[in-house]
């Protein structure tokens, strides 16, 4: 009850030393549609449960190239991802128009962070309701990083947000291990399977509802077509990660 | 007040150099890069400062060198070491490469070129990143060249047949600054704003390294010269 009296703006604080408008921002997150990502040495993939408004409709995307080294998926308000997404684009233009090469992944994910951030010390502003998983590749190696409404950022091996999440994170920790070392198909199946934990019983992964990017050290942005992800999706049944603790 | 002289409408477009500093030669060798400039800096036909550095480092593998007025020179010394410092300030350890620095001047030149203004300089950016060596020239107009070797000023008119004859891009260090030797020998013969000081740097897989300033050998005692010196004056 007292959650209310100290819940009105981001500029006050509780006594126990919340701003609740930044966790209410945070649970806008966890209302979204899954979204994970996980990393090799050699690649980071994306996936994502698109969401159906109703039968008429189209799917909501999730995922965006940001630039040919970079990627993010979203979980949360779709409108404020834009926001961001269009902030992150057009720093990578500039950066490249500048220096001819591409934007380093962690200091773009610190500068959404900051103007999340600044979103949350006003009182007149609301913090966005979204959070990114960014993947990118830079010298410094492969990258994934999660973005919070609260401005704080963080990297990670494998993560997993949005509705749901909880299971497909379960699924990481007994598998995580195997990541680092892992072709691109066992990566892309793996995400799977954890997508696949995360779903309603009576929901199913098609082609429609699933969505999978790809990045490589060589390999720009991509999204899996159609056929690719009936293939993959075709195989998860058979897919058992456990052999692929026998082939190392 | 308005100090700002862009807004006040006083600022003045740098139509011609008052401290104008040297060629600079820069030459790719097996291993890394190598530059060399002399160390004078003239008040127009003067030698007014004899003992400046022309060549700087900017970051742990690249430097930077150029010709044309000084003061824009030490400017852009400034702003390229502004990007080196961000580094620090996002504290993720990223470092930007000798090409983004190239890059980053061009852009630079170009914009000030665009407003009537430029930066009166001939730029050389030298560097040696993941095993490749770099070498561009950024020229007053904010054109961007990377080559094998560049030369600015003078040295473009009376060394580069010193460099085609001697020099090839797997020579050695040595081998290549025996040719910018012997390429600013020929500088101080012939161009009236050179100098027989000069400083060599070189870029390589170990970083970059700035020798002192060393004198070129240069001959004058010919006998020309010396009887010259008893020619009877011709009279009537």
């Amino acid at each position: 009850m007292l959650k209310h009296l100290y819940d009105t703006d981001c500029v006050t604080w509780s006594p126990q030393g919340k701003l609740f408008q930044v966790e209410y921002a945070m649970e806008a997150v966890k209302q979204g549609s899954i979204c994970l990502g996980l990393k090799s040495n050699e690649n980071v993939v994306l996936c994502s449960l698109k969401r159906q408004p109703s039968e008429l409709a189209g799917y909501q995307e999730k995922q965006f190239k940001i630039d040919d080294h970079m990627a993010i998926a979203i979980a949360g308000l779709t409108a404020d991802a834009r926001v961001l997404c269009k902030y992150m684009r057009t720093e990578c233009l500039e950066y490249k128009y500048t220096y001819e090469s591409h934007h380093p992944v962690g200091r773009l994910v610190y500068k959404v962070a900051e103007k999340s951030q600044h979103k949350t010390q006003s009182g007149a502003k609301r913090p966005y309701g979204v959070g990114l998983l960014v993947a990118g590749i830079d010298p410094n190696g492969v990258h994934l990083f999660e973005t919070c409404p609260s401005g704080n950022y963080y990297e990670y091996k494998c993560q997993a947000i949005g509705s749901r999440s909880q299971a497909a994170r379960t699924y990481f920790e007994s598998w995580f291990h195997l990541f680092e070392k892992s072709t691109l198909e066992q990566l892309i199946l793996h995400g799977l399977s954890a997508i696949k934990k995360a779903i309603m019983e009576d929901e199913e992964l098609n082609e429609k509802n699933v969505e999978v990017g790809i990045l490589g050290k060589n390999q720009k942005f991509t999204h899996l077509n159609a056929q690719e992800l009936r293939d993959y999706i075709a195989k998860l049944d058979a897919f058992n990660p456990n052999s692929q603790i026998q082939q190392e | 007040m308005i100090f700002n002289s862009e807004i006040s409408g006083q600022q003045q477009h740098t139509t011609s150099p008052v401290v104008t500093g040297g060629s600079v030669i820069a030459l790719v060798y097996n291993g890394g890069v190598i530059v060399g400039s002399d160390t004078l800096c003239s008040y127009g036909s003067m030698a007014a400062f004899k003992n400046v550095q022309k060549i700087v480092q900017i970051s742990q593998n690249t430097i930077y060198a150029s010709s044309g007025e000084y003061s824009d020179f030490q400017q852009v010394v400034k702003e390229l070491a502004k990007i080196d410092r961000s580094a620090l300030q996002y504290d993720d350890g990223v470092h930007p490469s000798p090409k983004d620095y190239g890059n980053f001047l061009a852009r630079l030149s170009y914009k000030k070129r665009c407003k009537i203004n430029p930066l009166y300089l001939q730029n050389v950016i030298a560097g040696f990143h993941n095993k490749e060596r770099y070498l561009a020239l950024v020229d007053i107009y904010g054109t961007y060249l990377e080559s094998n070797f560049i030369t600015t000023g003078f040295a473009s008119y009376f060394c580069k047949a010193i460099i085609s004859n001697y020099w090839n891009e797997n020579c050695t260090l040595e081998q290549a600054k025996q040719v910018i030797r012997e390429c600013f020998k020929v500088l101080f013969c012939r161009d009236c704003r050179a100098h027989d000081v000069i400083q060599l740097a070189y870029v390589d897989e170990q970083g970059t390294h700035i020798e002192e300033p060393e004198r070129v050998e240069t001959k004058w005692d010919f006998n020309g010269f010396k009887s010259r010196a008893n020619e009877k004056l011709h009279t009537q």
